[in-house]
């Protein structure tokens, strides 16, 4: 079941082009990492999946309709956007009930998910005094108050720690696969959801690079053979001749790309090249990552 | 609406501003009032005296005198609107209410609401320090005759409107320091200036204070003469007017702009 449909989006902001044409969409019950690099246009395009920033084209879709004309939002989609959102002289238990209110959530339901992001105990503090991690934790919490079954994160590990990470995968992976909920989780860094995500939508100067599964995407990566030999060069002509590119990572190491292991070993029983290294490496998510958001 | 409104109302009284606005109200109120009371029946150089503490002259301008802590409502306004862009708090806002004119509505009914409150802790203020004043001098007490009704009616009017004031401008300009110092400019100098100047006060009795001054007009000599006013329901027109079109500029400022 979609949950979440983008299609053909288009917003500007005076001559930068922030998000142009982007489409894709979010299954139930699936977490999806929305990837690129900083200012490739995420942020632009949950804000107006959100209503917050309005479209030049196209449509951003929640359950089918704009989030703008979603009766009870909170109740529908939650949304994690950034990590100073509060009044800091606000508590933040106080900050959940003024939601609460403004949504028509019982007033128990604040203690309810401070309970869930762990933070009980802190619930009477102003949130001035919060450090980055419990704001997350806080947004995550402020997110979830109205049990919604769309779950949209900008960046939400910014700023956690370790331990921090870890319970944010395991309170994302929770929600999607035993709750059904739809996750979009946008991150700069491809290992932080690499653990997490079911699929990938990679975008990069406001432009879809990439979309699918992880798996495709370590398939579309290209695995380099990587040769170390002192006379390495003497390889070059007969693998070029056999289709291959050459890219010279340094002192006599070459990656040969577009040939298999076999086809560079028999290049170098012909050649005669003594090797002290023959090996196909493998494919790097991070490395395939960084080609496909690279500057063109 | 009605969830929103106490949602706006439940944001206000869940930090400290309100009750610091509060106290520099009654603060400035009180100086006020121990002027005004420490001044009656004494005559500035070269004017006749000013009524004397047992007159009903003396109580109109205690109760009117009300009116002069407007600004730290308005600031109060300035503040409920330019926070939620400060704290970045205006993103949740909108999330949970995505229709954006409801909002500004619920924001403009709370602030009307607390600047009723504060238009009433000023009544009281003044209500305690006139009353015992006026039975020492041995005078007589009045409050349901004399315009005093009206003068109350001004100070709260007045006091719910400023508040609205301030809610407009913050939607306007955004930027809250700017916003309360473009206020304070304009009600301390500008309109002090338009309002005091017997040449200007052609135009200064169309600005808001002039306005508010219609409404609580009592023709106490100043030293400058009688002043240029307009008449209490034309004052009460020009205000509603000015909240109108404050009203209006927050809605059209705030339900299209991009939050980034």
């Amino acid at each position: 079941m979609t949950a979440i449909e983008i299609r053909n989006l288009a917003k500007s902001f005076g001559p930068v082009k922030a998000v142009d044409d982007v489409s894709f969409s979010v299954d139930a019950g699936t977490i999806t990492g929305y990837l690129g690099p900083n200012g490739a246009g995420k942020t632009t395009t949950l804000r107006c999946l959100l209503g917050l920033v309005t479209a030049d084209r196209g449509t951003a879709l929640v359950d089918g309709r704009p989030y703008p004309a979603l009766e009870h939002p909170l109740t529908e989609v939650g949304a994690v956007l950034e990590a100073t959102s509060f009044h800091p002289g606000r508590t933040a238990r106080d900050h959940l009930r003024v939601i609460c209110t403004a949504a028509g959530l019982p007033a128990a339901r604040a203690d309810e998910a401070l309970a869930q992001v762990g933070l009980a105990e802190a619930a009477r503090k102003r949130v001035g005094e919060f450090s980055l991690g419990m704001r997350q934790r806080l947004a995550l919490g402020t997110a979830t108050l109205g049990r919604p079954r769309v779950l949209i994160l900008d960046e939400p590990a910014n700023g956690l720690d370790p331990a921090g990470i870890e319970w944010l995968r395991g309170f994302l992976r929770n929600l999607a696969h035993d709750q059904g909920v739809a996750v979009l989780v946008s991150s700069h860094v491809l290992a932080e959801v690499q653990q997490t995500v079911d699929n990938v939508v990679i975008i990069a100067r406001g432009r879809l690079v990439h979309q699918g599964s992880l798996a495709e995407l370590t398939g579309n990566g290209e695995r380099p053979v990587r040769v170390h030999a002192a006379e390495a060069d003497r390889l070059v002509p007969a693998l070029e001749a056999e289709g291959a590119r050459v890219e010279r990572a340094g002192d006599g190491v070459l990656r040969f790309y577009g040939v298999d292991a076999e086809t560079v070993g028999r290049a170098v029983l012909e050649e005669r090249v003594l090797v002290t290294e023959l090996v196909r490496e493998r494919s790097d998510l991070q490395e395939i990552f960084m080609q496909l958001t690279r500057e063109t | 609406m009605v969830a929103l409104v106490r949602s706006e109302l439940q944001k206000l009284f869940t930090t400290r501003l309100w009750w610091i606005m509060l106290l520099v109200t009654l603060l400035f109120t009180g100086i006020g009032l121990g002027v005004t009371i420490g001044f009656a029946g004494q005559a500035p150089p070269g004017a006749p005296p000013t009524p004397g503490r047992e007159t009903l002259e003396f109580q109109q301008a205690v109760w009117a005198s009300g009116t002069g802590s407007a600004i730290f409502v308005m600031v109060l306004g300035i503040v409920m609107m330019t926070g939620e862009y400060r704290y970045q708090t205006i993103t949740t806002t909108f999330l949970t209410t995505p229709r954006r004119g409801r909002v500004v509505t619920a924001k403009l009914a709370a602030g009307l609401l607390a600047g009723v409150l504060f238009g009433v802790a000023s009544l009281l203020l003044i209500a305690v320090a006139v009353i015992p004043t006026v039975l020492i001098a041995g005078g007589e007490v009045t409050l349901l005759g004399g315009g005093i009704p009206r003068i109350m009616l001004g100070v709260l009017a007045t006091s719910a409107l400023y508040a609205l004031f301030g809610i407009g401008l913050g939607a306007l300009v955004r930027n809250q320091i700017a916003a309360v110092v473009g206020a304070i400019v304009w009600v301390f100098v500008i309109e002090t200036l338009l309002t005091a100047i017997p040449a200007l006060q052609g135009v200064g009795k169309f600005t808001p204070s002039g306005a508010a001054q219609s409404l609580i007009a009592v023709q106490v000599d100043t030293g400058f003469g009688e002043a240029d006013l307009l008449p209490a329901w034309a004052g009460a027109t020009v205000l509603v007017a000015y909240a109108l079109v404050f009203a209006v500029v927050a809605s059209l400022t705030t339900v299209r702009r991009d939050i980034t």
